[in-house]
């Protein structure tokens, strides 16, 4: 996939653009609204991050641009500004996700997953993973195009680990991604271990490998390996 | 005790017993004049004795003078005149009547009397009473008069005032409704009107400026936040982690995550106190309530806590954004603050909601709870949720309590 990253700040577009490159995307960065602009103006891309906070202009401006060039890339918004305002502001004006910061990568990553996979033309409306296929129009699994039944969350969790194949997620930060700012109401995220059980044994028990690796008490990783 | 009472009350005090006072000095100035009046008389009396005595008779007053004369034979004058009150028997009114008598002797037609000259007050007496009524009654009336005046024309004066007063009482930091200036008559009010003006603006404004502080501050602290965070993500992927490295990421995930749940915490606190969430619709909080105990349950379930809930079908009209920042608050308190095996008891009813939880510590002080970053020591909370919870209340009008009974935490929101 190829992203524009448009932030101001340094330190996390590169954190940002060397996340989704080890991921094997190609990533473009522009740290102003006049660079955005060159960028845009030259390739298309797949899915845009856009901060709303630009040194020489309004992020929220060049989603008008996009909207009148007809442009059909995704784009989700990442501010440190959390109202309900500017969320439905940016949503109408075309983006479609808003993230707000901070977060963490993994959490974005799927997002970008989701939304390239929503507005992708030619039905790619499916994630796979060796056996597994998840079909996100149903919210379904499907193992040797058998489905597995799971809960909401445990569909979520899945979706979320397969987006980010291959790379540690935290423990919070999976309570996080499932229970978002409440996520710190339990005193031990222990209790995911739980649910990645209930998940792993519903994908084995209908035939599928066990993927998911518990990495040193910190968290999970979801690999082939 | 009101500046108006006190002031009436000294008023009063003073007047009265200057009345008395004043009084009584004139009843004794014109009794004694009046005395003066009757011994001249007797001495003229006196004189009409020895006028008599010339010509060798005794002096008898005419009936209707009110007036005796007694004389007694002495053995021998000893020169003296004595003025006194006394009491006579009035022979025409055949009554005692208060009197004045002048004692003295004379050598009358070459013998020695004892003449005595009494004179009835009674008449003079009742003069006297009439003189003080005639003019003690319409001083009492001015007095009453000026009572009134001062009764009404204090109230008056006072009233914009009163005004004042009460537009400091509503003047409210927290709400958009300004300070009202009062039509002032006097020059001393106008500018104590002036004053508070100022004064709340200045206010006003001051606290704008912290509130404006506060979000810029917290807001400015996201990104640096969002940076540190995406690090961890990456320095997470290293392969060459090792365990001990692993807690130390874990660690410092913690930190950011408490650093940004204090951040939202203020920011939230300064939008509520902003009016910022107003929307108003009516929320089932029965399917809210009920929505969360799905959305929780695992974070429940985890550590064992059992759920007691009693809820009936109530609905609300307020802001939904509101109302689940409560209702997710009073969560958050009753599973966090619990013990592994503990219970939370959920009631809804008609006008309001309990949260009621098992938990570590005794009874919390009520008196302190609601304060920001009021927390016990073991909280690993921001300790601003309940600071959040009472201003949600503050906003909404709602009433919020806390009670320990029966080694349960209770909190209960009345809307």
């Amino acid at each position: 996939m190829k992203i524009l990253i448009i932030e101001d700040e340094l330190g996390l577009q590169r954190s940002i653009a060397q996340y989704l490159m080890s991921e094997g995307n190609l990533c473009s960065i522009a740290s102003t609204y006049a660079k955005a602009l060159e960028r845009l103006g030259t390739y298309e891309y797949d899915c845009i991050l856009l901060d709303l906070n630009l040194p020489d202009g309004e992020g929220l401006q060049l989603l008008s641009y996009l909207k009148k060039m007809n442009r059909k890339e995704g784009v989700i918004i990442i501010s440190a500004r959390n109202s309900i305002d500017d969320k439905i502001e940016g949503l109408s004006l075309g983006a479609d996700d808003y993230l707000i910061k901070p977060f963490h990568l993994s959490e974005l990553n799927a997002r970008i997953v989701a939304v390239v996979r929503r507005k992708s033309a030619n039905g790619e409306r499916h994630i796979e993973f060796n056996e597994i296929r998840i079909d996100l129009d149903a919210k379904e699994v499907l193992i040797n195009s058998k489905v597995v039944y799971m809960t909401k969350k445990e569909f979520d969790l899945l979706l979320y680990f397969i987006s980010n194949k291959g790379k540690v997620i935290t423990k919070s930060a999976a309570v996080e991604h499932i229970w978002g700012d409440d996520a710190d109401m339990a005193d031990s995220f222990d209790f995911i271990y739980t649910h990645i059980k209930n998940i792993k044994k519903k994908l084995t028990d209908a035939g599928s490998k066990d993927y998911f690796q518990s990495v040193y008490g910190i968290g999970y990783k979801f690999s082939a390996l | 005790m009101k500046m108006f009472t006190r002031y009436n009350q000294i008023l009063i005090f003073i007047s009265v017993f200057g009345l008395l006072l004043i009084g009584f000095l004139f009843y004794r100035m014109l009794v004694y004049y009046l005395d003066r009046q009757i011994d001249h008389d007797l001495v003229e009396e006196i004189m009409e004795v020895k006028e008599y005595s010339v010509k060798g008779n005794f002096y008898e007053p005419h009936e209707f003078e009110d007036l005796v004369v007694q004389y007694h034979k002495i053995a021998k004058i000893q020169a003296s005149t004595t003025y006194a009150d006394t009491l006579f028997y009035n022979p025409i009114k055949h009554r005692k009547e208060t009197a004045r008598y002048l004692k003295t002797e004379l050598l009358l037609n070459g013998h020695p009397y004892k003449v005595l000259v009494i004179a009835s007050k009674f008449e003079r007496e009742e003069q006297i009473k009439n003189i003080c009524l005639i003019i003690l009654i319409p001083v009492m009336l001015l007095f009453a008069l000026v009572l009134l005046v001062n009764r009404i024309l204090l109230r008056k004066i006072w009233s914009p005032f009163q005004q004042l007063l009460n537009n400091i009482t509503t003047f409210n930091i927290n709400r958009d409704h300004p300070y009202e200036p009062v039509d002032m008559p006097f020059e001393e009010f106008k500018q104590l009107d002036q004053v508070l003006q100022e004064l709340s603006a200045k206010v006003k404004s001051d606290y704008t400026e912290i509130k404006l502080f506060t979000e810029n501050a917290s807001h400015e602290m996201m990104t640096p936040l969002a940076v540190i965070n995406s690090k961890l993500d990456n320095m997470l992927q290293s392969n060459t982690l090792g365990k001990e490295d692993g807690e130390t990421l874990i660690e410092l995930y913690k930190a950011t995550s408490r650093l940004t749940k204090l951040n939202q915490s203020l920011l939230l606190l300064v939008k509520i106190d902003n009016n910022l969430l107003q929307d108003q619709e009516q929320v089932n909080l029965k399917l809210m309530v009920e929505d969360k105990i799905i959305y929780f349950q695992e974070l429940i379930s985890e550590r064992k806590i059992t759920v007691d809930l009693t809820l009936m079908d109530v609905t609300l009209s307020a802001s939904r954004q509101l109302l689940e920042i409560l209702i997710n608050n009073l969560f958050s308190n009753v599973i966090r603050h619990n013990y592994e095996g503990g219970k939370i008891e959920i009631k809804l009813e008609e006008g309001k909601i309990t949260f009621a939880n098992t938990g570590h510590t005794a009874a919390l002080n009520p008196e302190r709870i609601f304060e920001r970053f009021y927390k016990d020591n073991a909280s690993e909370g921001t300790g601003l949720g309940l600071a959040i919870l009472k201003q949600i209340c503050n906003r909404q009008n709602y009433l919020l309590e806390y009670a320990y009974h029966r080694d349960l935490h209770i909190f209960t929101v009345t809307f």
